[in-house]
């Protein structure tokens, strides 16, 4: 109904994912204003881009792609201007910006502290393969990349939280 | 396999991600390696234990007037504000256009005079054949003749 141009049957087509796409977003950004920025600028992309939808594709899928894409642009932009930042306070004395202090309230539960050891690619990977449980195959056409690069950045994801849950978090590795 | 080898493998293997070959590789060692398959229990607990504590955690939901306000954003553009298509497409085909465009227009420019091609002039820019036309007053009649660069004649036209 959407594709054939009734825009006003998108809403109730995307209101079943609207919960899993915001805690995609929150997984991959571990900040919940962040991630209801990037939910929301991944919805709208999606609406506009509809036309270019692969029907024979999971809509799901489709939409966390959408989702993913927004939240690694804007982590590299936010990488850039923190870059920029530093280097202008280089000649600045230090202060404690506000931004950082929302994030580390941010960072609260078990899973998002695990999440913080991860790189952005293997946080995706891991997101996405172990907790979405999307096939390798499906990651990868998620991520745009290949299925070796998922396996490695799998490996590499998993590795680090058995080390982390050993070092940070034993009441996880005892079950409680 | 050696353990060293099968341990490389030990994270994949434990969410069933390795291709069938390898697996069966990797399984054939655990099999028989009492410290390859302990690591492999514990990285299954670990996994087991981050998916049940992440299903557990609470994620953020949207508020009813966060979710309102967005759906009111999920609206066609207006005709009066609808960009023509060519607009839609990306820079480079737009650069496409443009090129092609201006070369049209330099090939227009060139063809215009007529003067494209093969110049009946010598070699150093004087022309090699002149004429002279020749009107008799009284019959009207003309003769043009054809002389080269050295004034020989070379033939006549009546």
């Amino acid at each position: 109904m959407v594709l054939s141009g009734r825009t006003e049957a998108f809403e109730p087509l995307v209101t079943p994912y609207r919960q899993p796409l915001l805690a995609l977003a929150y997984r991959l950004t571990r900040n919940r204003e962040e991630a209801l920025e990037v939910a929301q600028e991944a919805l709208l992309r999606a609406f506009r881009s509809l036309a270019r939808y692969d029907v024979s594709r999971s809509f799901r899928n489709w939409l966390f792609q959408i989702a993913a894409n927004e939240a690694r642009d804007r982590f590299r932009k936010r990488t850039r201007e923190k870059a920029a930042a530093e280097n202008a306070a280089r000649h600045e004395p230090p202060y404690s910006a506000p931004e950082d202090g929302r994030a580390r309230q941010e960072i609260r539960s078990d899973i998002l502290q695990c999440l913080a050891v991860l790189s952005p690619r293997e946080r995706e990977v891991f997101v996405l393969r172990d907790l979405e449980e999307l096939e390798i195959k499906e990651t990868a056409r998620t991520l745009d990349c290949s299925s070796i690069s998922v396996r490695v950045n799998l490996s590499s994801a998993r590795r680090k939280l058995r080390q982390a849950i050993r070092d940070n978090f034993p009441h996880l590795e005892e079950g409680r | 396999m050696t353990c060293r080898k099968a341990k490389k493998f030990i994270p994949l293997y434990a969410g069933d991600d390795l291709r069938p070959r390898l697996g069966a590789a990797v399984r054939a060692h655990i099999d028989a390696c009492l410290s390859c398959r302990k690591e492999l229990g514990e990285y299954r607990q670990d996994l087991t234990r981050l998916k049940t504590a992440a299903k557990a955690e609470s994620v953020p939901d949207w508020s009813e007037g966060e979710w309102r306000a967005l759906a009111a954003r999920f609206k066609p553009a207006a005709p009066g504000e609808k960009r023509p298509a060519f607009l839609a497409q990306p820079r480079w085909a737009a650069a496409s256009v443009l090129g092609v465009f201006l070369g049209l227009a330099v090939l227009a420019m060139l063809f215009k005079d007529g003067n494209l091609g093969p110049r009946k002039t010598s070699p150093a820019g004087e022309p090699s054949v002149v004429s002279l036309t020749l009107v008799s007053q009284e019959t009207g009649l003309q003769v043009v003749w054809f002389l080269d660069k050295n004034f020989e004649w070379k033939g006549d036209e009546n």
